[in-house]
């Protein structure tokens, strides 16, 4: 609550002319805000620029942020619809091959992996990247909610409500995507 | 997961369970070891994500910087347009409220201690002067045309 707080006071500090209240504003969120979209994206580049694109879109019209609504939501919103519009532009250009290569993933690689690709990776790697291969196993939905969970700390109940559904399915993929986790990792050290 | 608690487990290790919940959840934990092993999954995958990212470029953050004391400054400018003109049109409203009670009490008693009245006054009586100066030298001139018209009269006779 205190978080927030502090959160809507930049913000109106911002609109009244403080720019280096902006400043303070993305020292707190940009950790989370770019690692999301790294994970999303795969590319420190266009991590890099969406992180850009949202906070421009702050400063550009900061009356767009409802300063009774979460900021930490409203940026994990324009967040992810910066990210969808960029896999969007990716794929219409065809300049990004759908399955994308060993250093960029492509859209394709984002969403629902199928088998035995994913899996075949689980194979010879190191901790990290067995679990990096596993969560390639989770379908785009799954993905979805558990990255919004883990990088921006909203509840599932503000997760359900930035992405119009009902909490009860929030919680359902996020137990499939938790099983599917187990499974996988299981499998491994089998 | 593989049984009843999926949804549960997932509110339990995101801290977002009840209190009767949490108890519920632990008790059944206790006793079931595919529900501990999706909660260690979740927790590998969770310190994953965790793992310190470089950050965005110090660029990108510059850029914002730069476009946000763009946007700041552009506020100020405005905000400084406005002021003097709104305290401007107070100071000019307050004037006239002055002047309205103060001519609304006294506006007679004022012009009878500005002395106006009295310089109307003798504005009126030169202006009633030179009239009658004017009436004068008419009736004179009046006089001297009708005697040269006497004279004229005889003349012709």
């Amino acid at each position: 609550m205190e978080e927030e707080q502090a959160d809507a006071a930049l913000v109106a500090a911002y609109k009244a002319g403080d720019a280096e209240a902006l400043g303070v504003l993305m020292e707190r969120h940009k950790a989370p805000v770019y690692g999301y979209l790294l994970r999303l994206t795969g590319r420190p580049d266009a991590a890099d620029d969406l992180f850009q694109e949202v906070f421009l879109k702050l400063v550009k019209n900061p009356g767009a942020y409802n300063e009774r609504e979460k900021l930490r939501a409203w940026l994990f919103t324009v967040a992810r619809n910066a990210a969808m519009d960029y896999f969007r532009r990716e794929t219409a250009r065809s300049e990004t091959p759908l399955e994308g290569d060993a250093d960029k993933p492509g859209p394709a690689d984002f969403i629902a992996s199928s088998e035995p690709g994913p899996e075949q990776a689980l194979y010879n790697k190191t901790l990290g990247e067995r679990i990096d291969a596993a969560m390639g196993c989770l379908s785009a939905d799954q993905r979805e909610v558990f990255y919004l969970r883990q990088y921006s700390e909203l509840s599932f109940r503000e997760i359900a409500d930035m992405l119009g559904l009902p909490i009860g399915t929030v919680l359902a993929r996020m137990s499939r995507a938790a099983a599917l986790l187990r499974e996988k990792l299981e499998k491994e050290t089998q | 997961m593989n049984c009843e608690y999926g949804e549960k487990l997932i509110l339990y290790f995101y801290g977002e369970a009840g209190e009767a919940l949490r108890a519920e959840t632990e008790s059944h934990l206790a006793a079931c070891g595919v529900c501990r092993a999706s909660l260690a999954a979740l927790k590998q995958a969770g310190d994953r994500l965790s793992v310190p990212q470089a950050g965005p470029s110090r660029a990108a953050q510059a850029a914002v910087m730069v476009a946000a004391r763009a946007q700041a400054a552009k506020r100020r400018g405005f905000g400084f347009s406005w002021r003097p003109a709104l305290l401007s049109g107070a100071l000019s409203a307050v004037m006239g409220v002055v002047f309205a009670v103060s001519a609304r009490n006294s506006a007679a008693d004022l012009a009878w201690n500005s002395g106006i009245d009295a310089k109307l006054d003798s504005v009126e009586y030169s202006v009633y002067q030179a009239e009658s100066d004017l009436a004068q030298a008419s009736g004179d001139w009046e006089y001297g045309y009708s005697v040269l018209e006497d004279e004229r009269s005889m003349v012709e006779v």
